[in-house]
């Protein structure tokens, strides 16, 4: 059996599963002041209502580390920067401890100038004396040579519980994210790893013969021996769990659009060919752009508990939400009471929706069927001008090759997949304004958990080698090593996957799990004067997101 | 986060996968460090600033600008077609108020494409900016254009399309042409009779670093630019003036191109040359980019920047701060130093030889342009290559007046009467009619 549990906002979402489909799921409320609690609950609650089984893999969706960043409940954490020419590193400041170090590398990643060892050592001496424990070090172009990087850890030796250094995080270039992102990791490692520890203790006897994993955001899982090095990839993963639900539940094979429609919040995501389409960059936190590989998601403010309101003659779907719907006690009427009086719905009080829809018609001079039609029209406007910005979007990202610009693909959808409470109540109506199949998946309500449950384990990494430097370096995973002159992208694309499935290996993931593929692969021919001096080379080779198997009877058209 | 002041645009198109030749400077290679650099100081995520997909530009937006013999296809590729698109977008972009400012980042260049071609010169096939400047005026109205070419080589393709018209502006900044390619661009050259001034050279000794491109700007630029007041800037931003460009002797640097930009507030952008492709022209572009975004580059250096090593001498100094004068007199009275005017209603005849490096073309051409006092004047250009036969390109320009327009098309029926030529190319702008024969 496979367990997964979805730790949200409001709701801890649990199930068990198989292949044969959902044996027990449970949702229970979610405790905030104590994440522990909901999940011990969950678990136990599950196991009281499936009995005795045996549980091979437990994998867990936790907003543990976005709520202590967005609440401020982090650490303090010493930031250590190696920065050289370019935009000034003071306007990447983050938290209270933030120290610019003299010293450069360049693109190519040749060192241009060394840290200047006396402000590490004033940097570190000031942190000590303010009592830091957790570091976050980064240099610009690390990703291409991390000495750096790697040399501010050593300095700061047993000053620190932990360091983050910058590579380790991600392969892409982006020194500001690289910050960023090192900067949130330290700041929860220490509140992350408790709970883990915590957690491995409470699964007890489970937790020695199954697997534990945490969720990311990009849909996939890490095991969380992982987790407790990289806490800050396990933010934002609410969205993905939902995704891999529908991933699960049905059988996309086709560029598609998602919908996850809740109460005040509509969540989109689309596929392309069948795959969920990943954040070309990664994702913000608190409005600060990180290196934490998502996917692509877009949130809208429109949900069944968005508020209605007349504005300028025309009636209005959201953003605002004022409690429940009026059919469920709330006071003001929302999109959900406009179901229940177009007669699409049956949702409990129907004659409270009556009742507010009518008065707030009454205002506007209409009809109550009149004004309830009109605001789903307004919904569903909504949705279908979001869906279309965010497909224009993806289809002008920017590409670099003449024949990409030729020849490149653009997403179309063909299917759209509805779930979240009000899915049932918008399918039609989507069906009608998009001319396209309209799938609304069983067991919606608990495809978190389910995406949760069978989500695989993912990972991404990034090679680069410059044979005229004779380098070769996987940031991510720690690969620091020599390549020959002759080395050619052929061998270039193989080490690549042989390097990510070692890693895996380590890791104490199945190495059937999931399937390397090369995502890009460039080379280079490096000109001085009028003669080749060697290749520049990169290879971007990744697991990507998928389940472990699906359900079937999923979705109904 | 950064907020940048304006809000920027940047086309970036590095054409990973072409190149003229494997170790030519225009190859594959050419932005890639330019594109980690970016990438790594995080410019994308500036608020304010945006990456954006080049358009491709169609064969009507190239059969507008250029006489393409034998035709378009034969002389374009789709990269090129992709590299002039980059600059249309930067063009809409600001012209539909999306962006303040345009960058477009895009390769292959095109300031030496002139305005007949018949193949590749100086690295070039179409001029990239002279397509863009003329979809603005196809799209957006008649606009006072002032180009400004910061490229070190003389652009003679620009200064060769826009010789006739009173509503472009060109002015080239570049080493003497008695030192470099294409080796053109003296003062003396300034334009045709319909437009006398318009076209404004400032050739520089080798060797001028930032101080004297920096003077040339407040003492010749800006000044005339006050007295052009024109309607749209763009810079042909070339960097081959580097002190580390392997094709060139000047010793410009990533800073003074910034400052150089932030004083000449250019509505767009457009890469030209630029061949130091890891020394310079990651942070040459960087520097260009916060500048036209108003963000602080005030740290943007290279790693193996020497203030001493590329001091300015005092002879070099001194010669610069005098052609400025001479500079400026020349646009404010370019009669004095140009030809005199013939009579109107007679034709003005030039004869050039032009030299296809990239390709080996020889190409002869007769150049003749109506002496006009109510509009551009009608052209009308005979040209024989060493790959193409006699053939003639007829222009009808913008705003032609009613006489130049019934010439235009007397010259047609003449044309094809005569039996003589292999190809026709007729652009008539004012009523948007292109005839291929
Ligand atoms: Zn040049
Ligand atoms: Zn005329």
């Amino acid at each position: 059996m496979y367990l997964g549990l979805d730790v949200g906002g409001t709701h801890t979402d649990a199930v068990l599963v198989n292949e044969k489909g959902v044996a027990a799921s449970v949702k229970v409320v979610t405790d905030r002041d104590n994440l522990l609690n909901s999940v011990n609950a969950a678990i136990e609650e599950l196991l009281a209502r499936a009995g005795a089984v045996e549980i091979t893999r437990i994998n867990l969706s936790t907003t543990l580390s976005t709520n202590a960043i967005i609440e401020g409940k982090t650490e303090e954490v010493g930031t250590l920067v190696s920065a050289g020419p370019g935009i000034d590193a003071a306007r990447f400041e983050i938290g209270r401890n933030f120290h610019i170090i003299d010293g450069s590398v360049d693109h190519r990643g040749t060192e241009i100038k060394g840290p200047d060892r006396r402000q590490v050592e004033k940097a570190i001496e000031d942190c000590r004396k303010s009592g830091i424990k957790v570091f976050a070090v980064a240099a610009k172009f690390s990703t291409r040579n991390p000495s750096h990087e790697n040399l501010l850890k050593d300095l700061l030796g047993q000053n620190a519980d932990f360091v983050t250094p910058g590579h380790r995080l991600s392969g892409q270039l982006n020194f500001p994210r690289r910050i960023t992102t090192a900067y949130f990791n330290s700041a929860v490692w220490r509140i992350f790893n408790g709970f883990a520890d915590a957690v491995e203790k409470g699964l007890g006897s489970f937790g020695k013969t199954a697997q534990v994993n945490i969720l990311k955001a990009d849909g996939g899982t890490m095991p969380l021996a992982m987790a407790k090095q990289v806490p800050v990839e396990s933010i934002l993963s609410g969205p993905a769990a939902s995704v891999m639900g529908i991933v699960a539940l049905c059988d996309i094979r086709e560029d598609s659009v998602i919908l996850d429609i809740g109460g005040t919040t509509t969540d989109i995501a689309v596929f392309a060919d069948g795959a969920p389409l990943i954040e070309p960059e990664g994702i913000s936190l608190e409005g600060r752009p990180t290196l934490v590989r998502a996917l692509k998601t877009k949130s809208i403010g429109l949900g069944g508990d968005s508020l209605l309101g007349v504005k300028g003659g025309a009636v209005t779907v959201g953003p605002e939400r004022k409690g429940p719907p009026m059919a469920d006690g709330g006071s003001e009427p929302a999109l959900l009471d406009a179901f229940n009086v177009a007669g699409k719905t049956e949702y409990r009080d129907r004659a409270a929706s009556e009742r507010g829809i009518a008065s707030l018609a009454g205002k506007a001079g209409m009809g109550t069927a009149e004004f309830a039609a009109a605001a789903l029209r307004c919904a569903i406007d909504t949705i279908q001008k979001e869906i279309g910005l965010l497909i224009e979007e993806i289809n002008e990202k920017p590409v670099y090759t003449v024949h990409e610009m030729l020849e490149g693909k653009t997403v179309t959808p063909r299917a759209l997949y509805v779930m979240g409470g009000p899915a049932g109540a918008f399918a039609d109506m989507l069906s009608e304004a998009f001319s396209l199949p309209v799938a609304v998946p069983d067991n919606y309500a608990v495809a978190n958990a389910i995406g949760a449950a069978l989500a695989r384990t993912t990972i991404e990494i990034e090679l680069f080698a410059d044979t005229e430097r004779r380098k070769l370096v996987i940031p991510g995973i720690d690969v620091n090593t020599s390549c020959e002159r002759e080395y050619s992208l052929v061998q270039a694309r193989q080490d690549a996957v042989a390097y990510l499935m070692d890693h895996f290996k380590t890791l104490g993931v199945d190495s059937r799990e999931g399937e390397a593929e090369i995502v890009e692969a460039s080379s280079f021919n490096m000109v001085g004067g009028f003669y080749t001096t060697g290749k520049n080379i990169r290879v971007k080779c990744q697991i990507k997101p998928g389940v472990l198997f699906k359900l079937n009877g999923g979705g109904k058209s | 986060m950064i907020k940048a002041k304006n809000r920027l645009g940047i086309i970036f198109f590095p054409a990973f996968d072409w190149a003229i030749s494997p170790t030519h400077p225009e190859r594959e290679e050419r932005l890639l460090y330019t594109q980690d650099q970016l990438r790594e100081e995080g410019v994308f995520d500036i608020e304010g600033i945006h990456e954006y997909k080049p358009d491709i530009a169609s064969e009507i937006d190239v059969k507008r600008t250029h006489f393409c013999i034998p035709d378009v296809d034969s002389v374009v590729t789709q990269s090129h077609l992709i590299s002039a698109g980059g600059a249309v977008k930067a063009a809409r972009l600001v012209m539909d108020g999306d962006a303040d400012r345009a960058f477009a980042l895009v390769r292959p260049p095109g300031h030496h494409a002139m305005k007949v071609v018949h193949g590749n010169r100086g690295f070039c096939n179409i001029n990239i900016e002279a397509v863009m400047i003329e979809f603005i005026r196809e799209h957006y109205g008649q606009k006072r254009v002032a180009v400004v070419d910061t490229d070190c080589h003389h652009g003679d393709g620009t200064q060769d399309i826009y010789w006739h018209d009173p509503n472009t502006l060109y002015i080239s900044i570049h080493q003497d042409g008695r030192t470099l390619y294409p080796g053109s661009g003296f003062m003396e050259e300034l334009g045709g009779p319909n437009a006398l001034g318009k076209t404004i050279n400032i050739p520089l000794p080798p060797m001028t670093s930032a101080e004297g491109f920096l003077h040339v700007i407040d003492h010749a630029v800006l000044p005339i630019l006050e007295m052009f007041k024109p309607d749209l800037i763009i810079n042909s931003a070339g960097q081959d003036n580097h002190y580390t460009d392997p094709i060139t002797n000047m010793n410009f640097t990533a800073q003074g191109y910034a400052l150089l930009n932030e004083k000449l507030n250019p509505h767009i952008a457009v890469l030209e040359g630029g061949y130091s492709i890891q020394g310079a022209l990651p942070y040459v572009n960087l520097g260009i980019a916060l500048a036209m975004a108003g963000v602080d580059y005030s740290r943007v250096v290279e790693p193996d920047f020497d203030e001493n090593f590329i001091r300015q001498e005092r002879a070099v100094t001194r010669y610069i701060e005098k052609i400025c004068d001479d500079v400026v007199e020349n646009y404010r009275n370019p009669r004095k130093r140009g030809p005199s005017r013939g009579m109107a209603g007679n034709y003005e005849v030039r004869k050039k030889n032009i030299f296809y490096d990239t390709d080996g073309i020889r190409e002869n051409q007769v150049e003749a342009v109506m002496i006009c006092d109510d509009c551009p004047g009608i052209l009308k250009i005979e040209t024989l290559s060493s790959v193409n036969p006699l053939s003639l390109g007829i222009e009808v320009p913008l705003g032609a007046c009613d006489g130049c327009r019934e010439e235009g098309y007397r010259i047609l029926d003449q044309g094809k009467l005569k039996n003589k030529y292999a190809y026709i190319k007729f652009i008539n702008r004012r009523d948007r009619e292109y005839i291929d024969i």
